[in-house]
């Protein structure tokens, strides 16, 4: 059994973490936390961090004690800067929580890239894992909205590079501006990206801990991460109704079933192909022809098979890029971006209008 | 030694056949056994004196008497082994003499059977020592009372006296005579000259006897007939005898009425008759005074059942030892008056309220107040299982069950509450 250990911080990583533990009841009622049992395959151990205490209280899912809060009035405001000193102020506090749950054999730690506290804590968290433990580090990184604003594009940008030089094992990208196509409100847009994400986890956790007709390992997964430029990200496809499986394979590579836009045949340096099933769909021939066409434009797949009675055709795919076209459309608005911040700061340095102004009523007193 | 033998044989072969043809003759053995001379064996009023034993001739002469006659009926000599038989009211007693014996007094062991013994009384059956001239003999006293009044038309408040008078006119004594005069309705007891005679014997040789003789005054018009003097009795031996009555010497009384009444009409009703268990039902006591007179120190107990419950009332009624009581000092003559209470019906059941009455008042003849008590009960109430009764009708495990599980569903909501609350 993996010892598995999941880290959500800030308001975006709590959600998804809330997701998770969410949909490890297999139950979708507000209710099951009352009368059924998480299950998880793995010792899996999850921990939400955050500065801004009503993110955590607003998490349903997630026991208390697996909620920190780090003291910080509420939040950072979108400020990495003061994010990494409060993270250096607490960091103890954290590792000691962590330390205290036992030894892991791989941990995840979603963030989002654009906010205060995730963007901020993630890098550092990292560091530190690398410095203290052994085990593989990957961060699920969610990437913002593209007209969410500057301060996010440029926190997004500095994020990313930061975690890259943290020392992760792996940054597995989700993007919500690709993910946008979802529609609906806002809410259940950022609803329906959580789950998105929650489910093609939980289905990785349970892959990777699972007996295989065709076995995909968490060694298997470290090699497919370790592969291309540190960049990764995950497709999905979970069949409604009787299909061929090579047609299940063909979606979850689809951007309809991808977290991050990218032309899979083109950037994908590495792959993990995931199955899950009734043995009636798991025709080897489909699966064989699909995986041999992938790894043609990839290199190197790995796949695994299991087989579920009754169940529909599932398709998980791990892909780690080497290149990342959608990043650096990401990098040239966040550039756009910083400069933008720059030269406004520039401006109000340098004109000092609203001093001019008040410099106007120097040595005077009011009269009443 | 042989001729002995012989002998002995004989005489018990003898002996057997004479019991043999005693038992076979006459049915009912009455009497077996010896009894001295001079003594006797009395069958009701016949006596059957052993007037003279001769051991030496093996006989004994028997005389039998009928009644307390000197002379005797029947009189026989029965030789040992020999028998004599007589009636007696139509039956057959057969006397035989089976031994005799000699002493300072002679004996002679009798057999005495009957046919049917059927009209024998038993206090009169059995041996008389002295015989027939001791005999207790039953005898049949015949009472006649008379009641008499010194006038038979009167107007009201005329004073009457009344005789009453006994006599035996039977053939034998009646002891332990005791006599009853009723209290006479429509007349006041004004003197009672002579008292309560008590337990007292009437002899046939006694006079004519005056057992009560008082003076009774007429409150109210009319023509009555007097109640009877009875007296119940015995004869000398025991025996009772139907009760004796006198006659009903009859009065007519002219004018209007002294006698004054209060009638209180009480009477109590609920208003439902079937009510479901835990229900309240409301009941009613009304109170009528229907007489000519007032009434005082009217008090009306209202008994509740076990299984209803008092629950409250009208301001007139007091709980008292825990019994609703209405009381009021006066009533008036046409007075009427509603109260009324409320039930619960506590437990299933069928019931009845009864309401225990009393009051006084005066007639206006009597200076003592007259006292009237009386009792109504209303229909029966059903009291039928309420509306939640079947929910604890069934055994605790029933309830206890599903409140441990609840609890222990509770228990665990509470524990992840506790482990998800932030």
């Amino acid at each position: 059994m993996l010892n598995i250990l999941i880290i959500g911080n800030g308001q975006c990583g709590n959600r998804i973490l809330d997701a998770i533990n969410r949909e490890a009841f297999g139950k979708k009622s507000r209710f099951a936390k009352f009368y059924s049992q998480q299950k998880y395959k793995s010792n899996v151990q999850t921990i939400a961090i955050n500065t801004a205490i009503n993110d955590l209280k607003e998490m349903k899912f997630t026991k208390a004690k697996d909620r920190i809060h780090i003291p910080h009035l509420h939040g950072v405001g979108a400020n990495r800067n003061v994010g990494k000193h409060v993270f250096e102020d607490n960091k103890a506090n954290i590792l000691k929580q962590v330390e205290e749950r036992g030894n892991f054999d791989v941990a995840f730690i979603l963030t989002s890239a654009s906010g205060g506290t995730g963007s901020s804590f993630t890098p550092l968290l990292v560091k530190e894992f690398k410095q203290k433990f052994d085990f593989p580090v990957y961060a699920l990184v969610v990437l913002p909205f593209r007209e969410e604003g500057t301060l996010y594009l440029q926190n997004a940008a500095f994020c990313l590079r930061d975690i890259r030089e943290s020392g992760a094992d792996g940054i597995i990208l989700a993007d919500n501006q690709f993910l946008k196509q979802m529609g609906g409100n806002v809410e259940s847009a950022y609803n329906g990206i959580n789950d998105m994400i929650a489910r093609r986890l939980l289905f990785l956790m349970d892959a990777l801990d699972s007996e295989m007709m065709m076995v995909t390992d968490l060694g298997d997964f470290k090699t497919v991460m370790s592969g291309g430029a540190g960049l990764a990200t995950i497709g999905f496809y979970e069949a409604d109704s009787e299909m061929p499986i090579k047609n299940a394979i063909r979606e979850s590579l689809s951007p309809s079933g991808l977290l991050f836009s990218t032309n899979v045949y083109e950037e994908a340096s590495r792959s993990m192909v995931i199955i899950k099933g009734d043995r009636k769909y798991l025709s080897i021939d489909d699966i064989s022809s699909e995986v041999e066409k992938l790894s043609s434009s990839v290199g190197h797949v790995f796949k695994g098979i299991i087989v579920r009675n009754e169940e529909l055709p599932q398709v998980l795919t791990v892909l780690t890029l080497e290149s990342a076209s959608e990043l650096e459309n990401l990098y040239s608005i966040a550039v756009d971006a910083i400069n933008y911040e720059k030269q406004k700061k520039d401006r109000v340095n340098n004109d000092k209008e609203v001093d001019r102004a008040f410099s106007q009523i120097d040595g005077m007193d009011p009269s009443y | 030694m042989v001729h002995f033998g012989k002998t002995l044989t004989l005489a018990s072969l003898f002996l057997f056949l004479m019991l043999i043809s005693v038992g076979g003759a006459s049915g009912k053995i009455l009497y077996n056994d010896t009894i001295e001379q001079g003594d006797g064996f009395q069958i009701n009023d016949y006596v059957i004196d052993v007037a003279e034993v001769f051991p030496g001739q093996d006989s004994v002469i028997i005389q039998v008497y009928e009644g307390d006659t000197k002379d005797p009926k029947y009189d026989k000599l029965i030789s040992v082994g020999g028998s004599y038989k007589f009636k007696i009211e139509g039956e057959d007693v057969e006397i035989t003499a089976i031994s005799v014996h000699s002493g300072v007094v002679p004996r002679a062991k009798l057999a005495i059977t009957i046919t049917d013994d059927d009209f024998i009384n038993s206090k009169t059956l059995g041996v008389v020592n002295g015989g027939h001239s001791e005999a207790e003999l039953s005898s049949t006293p015949v009472l006649a009372i008379s009641k008499s009044v010194d006038k038979s038309n009167i107007n009201v408040g005329d004073i009457i006296r009344v005789t009453v008078t006994v006599e035996n006119t039977g053939d034998g004594d009646a002891h332990d005579v005791i006599f009853s005069d009723p209290n006479q309705e429509r007349f006041i007891l004004i003197d009672d000259i002579l008292g309560s005679p008590g337990r007292i014997d009437v002899s046939t040789s006694d006079a004519v006897k005056k057992i009560y003789v008082y003076d009774l005054k007429a409150t109210e018009a009319g023509t009555f007939s007097l109640n009877p003097t009875t007296a119940i009795f015995t004869n000398s031996v025991g025996d009772s005898f139907p009760q004796a009555s006198s006659n009903r010497p009859a009065v007519t009384v002219s004018g209007s009425s002294l006698m004054k009444n209060a009638t209180l009409d009480v009477t109590m009703e609920v208003d439902r008759y079937t009510i479901d268990r835990n229900k309240d039902l409301q009941g009613t006591v009304r109170i009528k005074n229907t007489g000519n007179a007032p009434a005082s120190a009217v008090t009306v107990g209202i008994i509740v059942p076990e299984g209803l419950e008092y629950v409250s009332g009208d301001s007139g009624i007091e709980e008292i030892s825990g019994v609703p009581t209405i009381y009021m000092e006066s009533f008036g003559v046409q007075q009427e008056k509603e109260i009324i209470f409320k039930l619960k019906a506590a437990e299933e059941g069928t019931y009845t309220l009864s309401a225990d009455s009393s009051y006084l008042f005066s007639n206006g003849v009597d200076s003592e107040m007259q006292e009237v008590s009386s009792s109504t009960v209303t229909k029966s109430v059903y009291v039928t299982k309420g509306k939640y009764d079947h929910l604890f009708e069934q055994p605790i495990y029933v309830y206890l069950i599903p409140l441990l599980l609840i609890g222990v569903i509770a228990s665990w909501v509470y524990h992840r509450h506790k482990q998800y609350k932030f």
